[in-house]
Protein backbone atom coordinates (compact mmCIF):
# COMPACT_ATOMS: atom_id res chain seq x y z
CA UNK A 1 0.00 0.00 0.00
CA UNK A 2 2.92 2.45 0.89
CA UNK A 3 4.45 2.40 -2.76
CA UNK A 4 1.23 3.29 -4.34
CA UNK A 5 0.32 6.21 -1.95
CA UNK A 6 3.98 7.06 -2.40
CA UNK A 7 3.65 7.06 -6.42
CA UNK A 8 -0.02 8.90 -6.15
CA UNK A 9 1.68 11.89 -4.15
CA UNK A 10 4.29 11.90 -6.20
CA UNK A 11 2.36 12.96 -8.96
CA UNK A 12 0.25 15.08 -6.98
CA UNK A 13 3.64 17.06 -5.95
CA UNK A 14 4.27 17.18 -9.59
CA UNK A 15 1.03 18.51 -10.71
CA UNK A 16 1.10 20.77 -7.94
CA UNK A 17 4.42 22.85 -9.71
CA UNK A 18 2.70 22.22 -13.18
CA UNK A 19 -0.73 23.79 -11.61
CA UNK A 20 -1.18 26.37 -14.77
CA UNK A 21 -2.15 23.04 -16.61
CA UNK A 22 -5.20 22.12 -14.91
CA UNK A 23 -6.22 26.02 -14.96
CA UNK A 24 -6.04 26.25 -18.67
CA UNK A 25 -7.70 22.64 -19.19
CA UNK A 26 -10.58 23.91 -17.00
CA UNK A 27 -10.75 27.04 -19.25
CA UNK A 28 -11.18 24.70 -22.20
CA UNK A 29 -13.60 22.75 -20.29
CA UNK A 30 -15.51 26.41 -19.71
CA UNK A 31 -15.14 27.55 -23.19
CA UNK A 32 -16.58 25.38 -24.70
CA UNK A 33 -19.48 25.15 -22.93
CA UNK A 34 -20.07 28.92 -23.00
CA UNK A 35 -19.70 28.71 -26.55
CA UNK A 36 -22.71 26.33 -27.13
CA UNK A 37 -25.12 28.78 -26.39
CA UNK A 38 -23.91 31.01 -28.67
CA UNK A 39 -23.95 28.96 -31.33
CA UNK A 40 -27.40 28.09 -30.73
CA UNK A 41 -28.97 31.45 -29.73
CA UNK A 42 -31.10 32.29 -26.25
CA UNK A 43 -33.75 29.93 -26.56
CA UNK A 44 -33.51 28.42 -23.41
CA UNK A 45 -36.06 25.50 -24.50
CA UNK A 46 -33.60 24.32 -26.37
CA UNK A 47 -30.35 24.70 -24.22
CA UNK A 48 -32.32 23.06 -21.71
CA UNK A 49 -32.52 20.01 -23.82
CA UNK A 50 -28.77 20.04 -24.87
CA UNK A 51 -27.44 21.15 -21.89
CA UNK A 52 -26.47 17.93 -20.33
CA UNK A 53 -25.03 15.89 -23.66
CA UNK A 54 -22.79 19.52 -23.90
CA UNK A 55 -21.67 19.26 -20.59
CA UNK A 56 -20.71 15.52 -21.56
CA UNK A 57 -18.85 16.01 -24.71
CA UNK A 58 -17.48 18.88 -22.92
CA UNK A 59 -15.71 16.35 -20.66
CA UNK A 60 -14.87 13.50 -23.15
CA UNK A 61 -12.77 16.45 -24.39
CA UNK A 62 -10.61 18.06 -22.26
CA UNK A 63 -10.45 15.01 -20.10
CA UNK A 64 -8.03 13.57 -23.28
CA UNK A 65 -5.90 16.92 -22.81
CA UNK A 66 -2.98 15.32 -20.93
CA UNK A 67 -3.15 12.12 -21.57
CA UNK A 68 -0.29 12.14 -23.98
CA UNK A 69 2.33 13.33 -21.37
CA UNK A 70 0.67 10.87 -18.38
CA UNK A 71 3.62 7.84 -19.21
CA UNK A 72 5.62 10.18 -21.86
CA UNK A 73 7.19 12.28 -19.37
CA UNK A 74 7.78 9.15 -16.71
CA UNK A 75 9.51 7.37 -19.98
CA UNK A 76 11.70 10.21 -20.72
CA UNK A 77 12.69 10.60 -16.79
CA UNK A 78 13.61 7.25 -16.52
CA UNK A 79 11.00 6.54 -13.69
CA UNK A 80 9.55 4.33 -15.74
CA UNK A 81 12.37 2.00 -15.48
CA UNK A 82 12.74 2.46 -11.99
CA UNK A 83 8.74 1.41 -11.41
CA UNK A 84 9.68 -2.09 -13.75
CA UNK A 85 11.97 -3.02 -10.69
CA UNK A 86 10.17 -1.60 -7.81
CA UNK A 87 7.76 -2.67 -5.57
CA UNK A 88 4.91 -1.17 -6.87
CA UNK A 89 4.62 -3.05 -10.28
CA UNK A 90 3.44 -1.83 -12.97
CA UNK A 91 -0.18 -2.84 -12.68
CA UNK A 92 -0.60 -1.02 -9.62
CA UNK A 93 2.03 1.97 -10.94
CA UNK A 94 -1.13 2.51 -13.97
CA UNK A 95 -3.85 2.38 -11.21
CA UNK A 96 -2.34 5.36 -9.15
CA UNK A 97 -1.43 6.86 -12.45
CA UNK A 98 -5.49 7.08 -13.12
CA UNK A 99 -5.81 8.06 -9.66
CA UNK A 100 -3.67 11.18 -9.61
CA UNK A 101 -4.84 12.14 -13.26
CA UNK A 102 -8.33 12.10 -12.48
CA UNK A 103 -7.98 13.88 -9.16
CA UNK A 104 -6.07 16.82 -11.07
CA UNK A 105 -7.83 16.51 -14.52
CA UNK A 106 -11.55 15.34 -13.59
CA UNK A 107 -12.15 16.22 -10.02
CA UNK A 108 -11.58 20.14 -11.05
CA UNK A 109 -14.13 19.90 -14.04
CA UNK A 110 -16.75 18.55 -10.80
CA UNK A 111 -16.13 20.79 -9.20
CA UNK A 112 -17.25 23.86 -11.53
CA UNK A 113 -20.03 21.71 -13.46
CA UNK A 114 -22.73 22.47 -11.47
CA UNK A 115 -22.32 26.57 -11.67
CA UNK A 116 -21.97 25.40 -15.75
CA UNK A 117 -24.92 24.04 -14.97
CA UNK A 118 -26.46 26.62 -13.98
CA UNK A 119 -25.49 29.04 -17.01
CA UNK A 120 -27.00 26.43 -19.37
CA UNK A 121 -30.76 26.74 -17.51
CA UNK A 122 -30.48 22.87 -16.40
CA UNK A 123 -32.77 22.71 -13.40
CA UNK A 124 -31.24 22.18 -10.12
CA UNK A 125 -33.06 19.26 -9.11
CA UNK A 126 -31.49 17.23 -12.09
CA UNK A 127 -27.92 18.09 -10.57
CA UNK A 128 -27.73 15.62 -8.43
CA UNK A 129 -28.31 12.65 -11.04
CA UNK A 130 -25.95 14.59 -13.42
CA UNK A 131 -23.07 14.85 -10.84
CA UNK A 132 -23.62 11.05 -9.91
CA UNK A 133 -23.25 10.21 -13.59
CA UNK A 134 -20.29 12.35 -14.04
CA UNK A 135 -18.40 11.07 -11.30
CA UNK A 136 -19.11 7.20 -12.20
CA UNK A 137 -18.28 8.45 -16.36
CA UNK A 138 -15.15 10.43 -15.50
CA UNK A 139 -13.46 7.18 -13.55
CA UNK A 140 -14.31 5.30 -16.39
CA UNK A 141 -13.14 7.57 -19.26
CA UNK A 142 -9.84 8.17 -16.76
CA UNK A 143 -8.99 4.23 -17.27
CA UNK A 144 -10.10 4.34 -20.79
CA UNK A 145 -7.30 6.80 -20.78
CA UNK A 146 -4.98 4.96 -19.24
CA UNK A 147 -5.27 2.22 -21.82
CA UNK A 148 -4.61 4.71 -24.91
CA UNK A 149 -1.75 6.39 -23.64
CA UNK A 150 -0.20 3.26 -22.85
CA UNK A 151 -0.73 1.94 -26.34
CA UNK A 152 0.14 5.01 -27.94
CA UNK A 153 3.47 5.79 -25.75
CA UNK A 154 6.24 6.26 -28.13
CA UNK A 155 4.31 7.10 -30.95
CA UNK A 156 4.89 10.56 -32.93
CA UNK A 157 2.12 12.99 -32.11
CA UNK A 158 0.37 10.83 -29.56
CA UNK A 159 -2.16 13.15 -28.65
CA UNK A 160 -4.29 12.28 -32.06
CA UNK A 161 -3.34 8.74 -31.73
CA UNK A 162 -4.80 8.42 -28.47
CA UNK A 163 -8.03 10.62 -29.01
CA UNK A 164 -8.68 7.83 -32.06
CA UNK A 165 -7.81 4.73 -29.67
CA UNK A 166 -10.81 6.30 -26.62
CA UNK A 167 -12.69 8.42 -27.95
CA UNK A 168 -15.02 5.35 -29.99
CA UNK A 169 -14.48 2.65 -27.04
CA UNK A 170 -16.02 5.90 -25.25
CA UNK A 171 -19.10 5.88 -26.57
CA UNK A 172 -20.92 3.46 -24.56
CA UNK A 173 -20.10 6.05 -21.76
CA UNK A 174 -21.14 9.23 -23.37
CA UNK A 175 -24.43 7.47 -23.94
CA UNK A 176 -25.30 5.71 -20.40
CA UNK A 177 -23.59 8.80 -19.19
CA UNK A 178 -26.12 11.45 -20.71
CA UNK A 179 -29.09 9.10 -20.29
CA UNK A 180 -28.32 8.52 -16.37
CA UNK A 181 -28.25 11.98 -15.79
CA UNK A 182 -31.40 13.36 -17.93
CA UNK A 183 -32.99 10.89 -16.33
CA UNK A 184 -36.16 11.36 -14.10
CA UNK A 185 -36.18 8.33 -12.14
CA UNK A 186 -34.01 9.81 -9.38
CA UNK A 187 -30.35 9.08 -9.12
CA UNK A 188 -30.10 5.36 -9.08
CA UNK A 189 -31.68 4.79 -12.55
CA UNK A 190 -30.92 1.47 -14.55
CA UNK A 191 -28.26 3.59 -16.99
CA UNK A 192 -26.16 4.77 -13.47
CA UNK A 193 -25.69 0.87 -12.60
CA UNK A 194 -24.58 0.62 -16.62
CA UNK A 195 -22.31 3.04 -16.59
CA UNK A 196 -21.16 1.51 -13.08
CA UNK A 197 -20.48 -2.03 -14.29
CA UNK A 198 -18.25 -0.56 -17.54
CA UNK A 199 -16.19 1.45 -14.18
CA UNK A 200 -16.00 -2.04 -12.98
CA UNK A 201 -15.02 -4.16 -15.74
CA UNK A 202 -12.59 -1.06 -17.24
CA UNK A 203 -10.98 -1.26 -13.14
CA UNK A 204 -9.99 -5.06 -13.87
CA UNK A 205 -8.87 -4.31 -17.55
CA UNK A 206 -7.36 -1.09 -18.11
CA UNK A 207 -4.42 -2.13 -15.68
CA UNK A 208 -3.77 -4.97 -17.12
CA UNK A 209 -3.67 -3.63 -20.39
CA UNK A 210 -1.31 -0.36 -19.77
CA UNK A 211 0.92 -2.41 -17.59
CA UNK A 212 1.51 -4.40 -20.84
CA UNK A 213 1.76 -2.04 -23.24
CA UNK A 214 4.13 -0.84 -20.93
CA UNK A 215 6.11 -3.66 -20.52
CA UNK A 216 6.37 -4.93 -24.48
CA UNK A 217 6.20 -1.22 -26.09
CA UNK A 218 10.27 -0.81 -26.80
CA UNK A 219 10.76 2.30 -24.38
CA UNK A 220 13.90 4.45 -24.85
CA UNK A 221 14.14 6.53 -22.05
CA UNK A 222 17.07 8.92 -22.42
CA UNK A 223 18.24 8.12 -25.49
CA UNK B 1 31.80 -13.22 -26.33
CA UNK B 2 33.76 -15.22 -24.20
CA UNK B 3 34.30 -13.67 -20.63
CA UNK B 4 38.02 -12.68 -20.26
CA UNK B 5 38.83 -12.83 -16.77
CA UNK B 6 41.62 -10.43 -16.32
CA UNK B 7 41.92 -11.61 -12.59
CA UNK B 8 40.63 -14.48 -10.84
CA UNK B 9 37.78 -13.36 -9.25
CA UNK B 10 38.64 -13.98 -5.53
CA UNK B 11 35.25 -15.11 -3.09
CA UNK B 12 33.51 -12.67 -0.98
CA UNK B 13 33.92 -12.12 2.42
CA UNK B 14 32.03 -15.12 3.69
CA UNK B 15 33.78 -17.62 1.98
CA UNK B 16 32.21 -19.56 -0.77
CA UNK B 17 31.04 -17.90 -4.09
CA UNK B 18 27.92 -16.99 -3.81
CA UNK B 19 26.36 -16.31 -7.61
CA UNK B 20 23.82 -13.60 -7.89
CA UNK B 21 23.35 -13.37 -11.36
CA UNK B 22 22.85 -15.91 -13.99
CA UNK B 23 22.75 -15.55 -17.20
CA UNK B 24 21.92 -18.34 -19.79
CA UNK B 25 21.81 -17.95 -23.86
CA UNK B 26 20.56 -14.92 -23.91
CA UNK B 27 19.57 -13.53 -26.89
CA UNK B 28 18.13 -10.11 -27.47
CA UNK B 29 16.64 -8.20 -30.77
CA UNK B 30 16.23 -4.32 -31.29
CA UNK B 31 13.70 -4.33 -33.57
CA UNK B 32 14.96 -6.25 -36.44
CA UNK B 33 18.88 -6.68 -35.41
CA UNK B 34 20.12 -9.03 -33.52
CA UNK B 35 22.23 -7.42 -30.77
CA UNK B 36 22.72 -9.92 -27.96
CA UNK B 37 23.63 -13.44 -29.35
CA UNK B 38 23.51 -16.41 -26.97
CA UNK B 39 25.12 -14.95 -24.18
CA UNK B 40 25.42 -16.62 -20.86
CA UNK B 41 27.41 -15.33 -17.71
CA UNK B 42 28.02 -15.92 -14.37
CA UNK B 43 28.21 -13.15 -11.56
CA UNK B 44 29.12 -14.40 -8.01
CA UNK B 45 28.62 -11.27 -4.99
CA UNK B 46 31.58 -9.03 -4.18
CA UNK B 47 31.93 -9.20 -7.87
CA UNK B 48 32.40 -6.07 -10.44
CA UNK B 49 31.98 -6.74 -14.12
CA UNK B 50 32.68 -3.78 -16.49
CA UNK B 51 30.89 -4.49 -19.61
CA UNK B 52 33.44 -3.63 -22.64
CA UNK B 53 32.35 -2.83 -26.48
CA UNK B 54 32.33 -0.28 -29.26
CA UNK B 55 29.02 2.37 -28.97
CA UNK B 56 26.28 0.10 -30.03
CA UNK B 57 27.72 -2.82 -28.82
CA UNK B 58 24.74 -3.78 -26.72
CA UNK B 59 25.99 -2.81 -23.89
CA UNK B 60 22.56 -0.47 -22.73
CA UNK B 61 20.78 -3.46 -24.21
CA UNK B 62 22.34 -5.91 -21.80
CA UNK B 63 21.70 -3.94 -18.68
CA UNK B 64 18.10 -3.05 -20.21
CA UNK B 65 17.64 -6.81 -19.89
CA UNK B 66 18.51 -6.98 -16.67
CA UNK B 67 16.69 -4.74 -15.49
CA UNK B 68 13.42 -6.11 -17.43
CA UNK B 69 12.99 -3.11 -19.72
CA UNK B 70 13.65 -5.12 -22.67
CA UNK B 71 12.39 -8.36 -23.01
CA UNK B 72 14.53 -11.56 -24.43
CA UNK B 73 14.11 -12.88 -27.49
CA UNK B 74 15.36 -16.50 -25.98
CA UNK B 75 17.62 -17.50 -22.93
CA UNK B 76 16.84 -17.29 -19.27
CA UNK B 77 18.34 -14.44 -16.43
CA UNK B 78 18.11 -15.29 -13.09
CA UNK B 79 18.58 -12.91 -10.62
CA UNK B 80 19.15 -13.52 -6.85
CA UNK B 81 19.55 -9.83 -4.84
CA UNK B 82 17.39 -6.75 -5.59
CA UNK B 83 18.68 -4.64 -8.76
CA UNK B 84 19.33 -1.01 -9.05
CA UNK B 85 19.45 -0.18 -12.61
CA UNK B 86 21.15 3.76 -13.15
CA UNK B 87 20.54 4.06 -16.89
CA UNK B 88 20.90 6.67 -19.22
CA UNK B 89 18.12 8.85 -18.06
CA UNK B 90 18.46 9.82 -14.42
CA UNK B 91 14.98 8.75 -13.30
CA UNK B 92 14.04 11.88 -11.71
CA UNK B 93 11.13 14.35 -12.01
CA UNK B 94 12.43 17.76 -12.74
CA UNK B 95 9.01 19.69 -11.16
CA UNK B 96 10.06 18.40 -7.74
CA UNK B 97 13.25 18.70 -5.86
CA UNK B 98 16.03 15.94 -5.83
CA UNK B 99 15.17 15.13 -1.76
CA UNK B 100 11.36 14.36 -3.03
CA UNK B 101 12.94 12.40 -5.52
CA UNK B 102 14.72 9.97 -3.39
CA UNK B 103 12.50 9.63 -1.15
CA UNK B 104 9.44 8.99 -3.53
CA UNK B 105 12.31 6.06 -5.07
CA UNK B 106 12.83 4.53 -1.53
CA UNK B 107 8.84 4.29 -0.62
CA UNK B 108 7.55 2.86 -4.20
CA UNK B 109 10.74 0.12 -3.34
CA UNK B 110 8.65 0.27 -0.13
CA UNK B 111 12.43 0.52 1.72
CA UNK B 112 11.27 2.55 5.00
CA UNK B 113 14.40 5.10 5.20
CA UNK B 114 14.33 8.45 7.63
CA UNK B 115 15.86 11.65 7.00
CA UNK B 116 18.86 10.54 8.23
CA UNK B 117 19.37 8.26 5.68
CA UNK B 118 18.20 10.87 3.06
CA UNK B 119 20.83 12.72 3.90
CA UNK B 120 23.59 9.98 4.04
CA UNK B 121 22.57 9.16 0.80
CA UNK B 122 22.93 12.74 -0.19
CA UNK B 123 26.43 12.90 1.67
CA UNK B 124 27.92 10.32 0.18
CA UNK B 125 27.69 12.16 -3.36
CA UNK B 126 27.74 15.75 -1.75
CA UNK B 127 24.37 16.00 -3.02
CA UNK B 128 23.25 17.97 -0.19
CA UNK B 129 23.63 21.35 -0.89
CA UNK B 130 21.28 21.46 -4.26
CA UNK B 131 18.88 18.73 -2.90
CA UNK B 132 16.22 21.12 -2.32
CA UNK B 133 16.43 22.59 -5.71
CA UNK B 134 14.00 21.42 -8.45
CA UNK B 135 15.46 18.95 -10.65
CA UNK B 136 14.97 20.72 -13.67
CA UNK B 137 17.35 24.05 -12.52
CA UNK B 138 20.38 21.67 -11.71
CA UNK B 139 23.41 20.77 -14.33
CA UNK B 140 23.76 17.43 -15.68
CA UNK B 141 25.86 16.60 -13.32
CA UNK B 142 24.01 17.81 -10.79
CA UNK B 143 21.78 14.94 -11.32
CA UNK B 144 23.51 12.01 -12.33
CA UNK B 145 24.92 12.66 -8.71
CA UNK B 146 21.29 12.58 -7.08
CA UNK B 147 20.46 9.46 -9.17
CA UNK B 148 23.46 7.79 -8.15
CA UNK B 149 22.80 8.75 -4.07
CA UNK B 150 19.80 6.22 -4.87
CA UNK B 151 22.43 3.53 -5.02
CA UNK B 152 23.03 4.21 -1.31
CA UNK B 153 19.52 4.13 -0.30
CA UNK B 154 19.20 0.55 -1.84
CA UNK B 155 19.13 -2.26 0.18
CA UNK B 156 22.01 -4.26 0.70
CA UNK B 157 23.37 -6.28 -0.54
CA UNK B 158 21.93 -5.61 -4.29
CA UNK B 159 23.03 -5.73 -7.42
CA UNK B 160 24.05 -2.45 -9.28
CA UNK B 161 23.27 -2.10 -12.98
CA UNK B 162 25.00 1.45 -13.96
CA UNK B 163 24.86 2.37 -17.61
CA UNK B 164 27.50 5.18 -17.92
CA UNK B 165 27.30 5.76 -14.08
CA UNK B 166 30.53 8.56 -14.72
CA UNK B 167 28.68 10.96 -17.87
CA UNK B 168 28.45 14.46 -16.89
CA UNK B 169 30.74 13.63 -13.03
CA UNK B 170 33.65 15.91 -12.34
CA UNK B 171 36.47 14.40 -10.44
CA UNK B 172 35.48 14.42 -6.96
CA UNK B 173 32.15 12.54 -7.91
CA UNK B 174 33.94 9.87 -9.30
CA UNK B 175 35.95 8.99 -6.99
CA UNK B 176 32.92 9.36 -4.85
CA UNK B 177 31.26 6.58 -7.49
CA UNK B 178 34.37 4.44 -7.20
CA UNK B 179 34.51 4.73 -3.12
CA UNK B 180 30.85 3.62 -3.04
CA UNK B 181 31.52 0.60 -5.74
CA UNK B 182 34.48 -0.70 -3.47
CA UNK B 183 32.22 -0.39 0.25
CA UNK B 184 29.55 -2.04 -1.66
CA UNK B 185 31.38 -4.87 -3.26
CA UNK B 186 33.10 -5.62 0.25
CA UNK B 187 29.27 -5.70 1.72
CA UNK B 188 28.58 -8.27 -0.59
CA UNK B 189 26.70 -6.45 -3.15
CA UNK B 190 27.48 -6.60 -7.40
CA UNK B 191 27.90 -4.71 -9.89
CA UNK B 192 27.49 -5.00 -13.71
CA UNK B 193 28.65 -1.59 -15.22
CA UNK B 194 29.04 -0.27 -19.12
CA UNK B 195 31.80 2.67 -18.96
CA UNK B 196 34.21 3.51 -20.86
CA UNK B 197 35.82 5.26 -18.19
CA UNK B 198 38.62 3.01 -16.45
CA UNK B 199 37.85 2.63 -12.45
CA UNK B 200 39.97 1.58 -10.06
CA UNK B 201 40.75 -2.05 -10.69
CA UNK B 202 39.42 -3.79 -7.33
CA UNK B 203 40.24 -7.24 -6.58
CA UNK B 204 37.78 -9.22 -8.28
CA UNK B 205 37.19 -7.59 -11.67
CA UNK B 206 35.91 -9.61 -14.50
CA UNK B 207 35.97 -7.94 -18.21
CA UNK B 208 32.72 -9.39 -19.98
CA UNK B 209 33.15 -8.22 -23.98
CA UNK B 210 29.99 -7.52 -25.46
CA UNK B 211 29.54 -7.48 -29.42
CA UNK B 212 28.98 -9.68 -32.56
Amino acid sequence: MRPFIAQISRDLDIAWQNRQDVVVMLGFFIIIIALFPLAIGPKSAMLQSLGIPMIWIAALLSSLNGFDRLFAQDVRDGWLDQISLSALGLGWYAVAKAVSHWLTASLPLLLITPILALMLNIATTKLPALMTALLVGTMALTLLGIIGAALAEGARRSSALIAILVLPLAVPVLIFGALAAATDDGIISPHLMLLGAMLALLLAMAPLVAATALKIGETESGI
Amino acid sequence: MTPDRNTQPSAPASGTAVPCLEIDALTVLRGQRLVIDRLTHRQNRGELCILTGANGAGKSTLLRSIAERLPAESGHIKCHLPRVYIGHADGLAGAISGRKNLQSWAAVNDIMVTGADIEQALAGFDAARFADMPVQLLSRGQRRRLALARLLLAPAPSLWLLDEPNTGLDQDSQTRLETAIAAHLLAGGAVMAATHIEMARSAATIHLAIGL
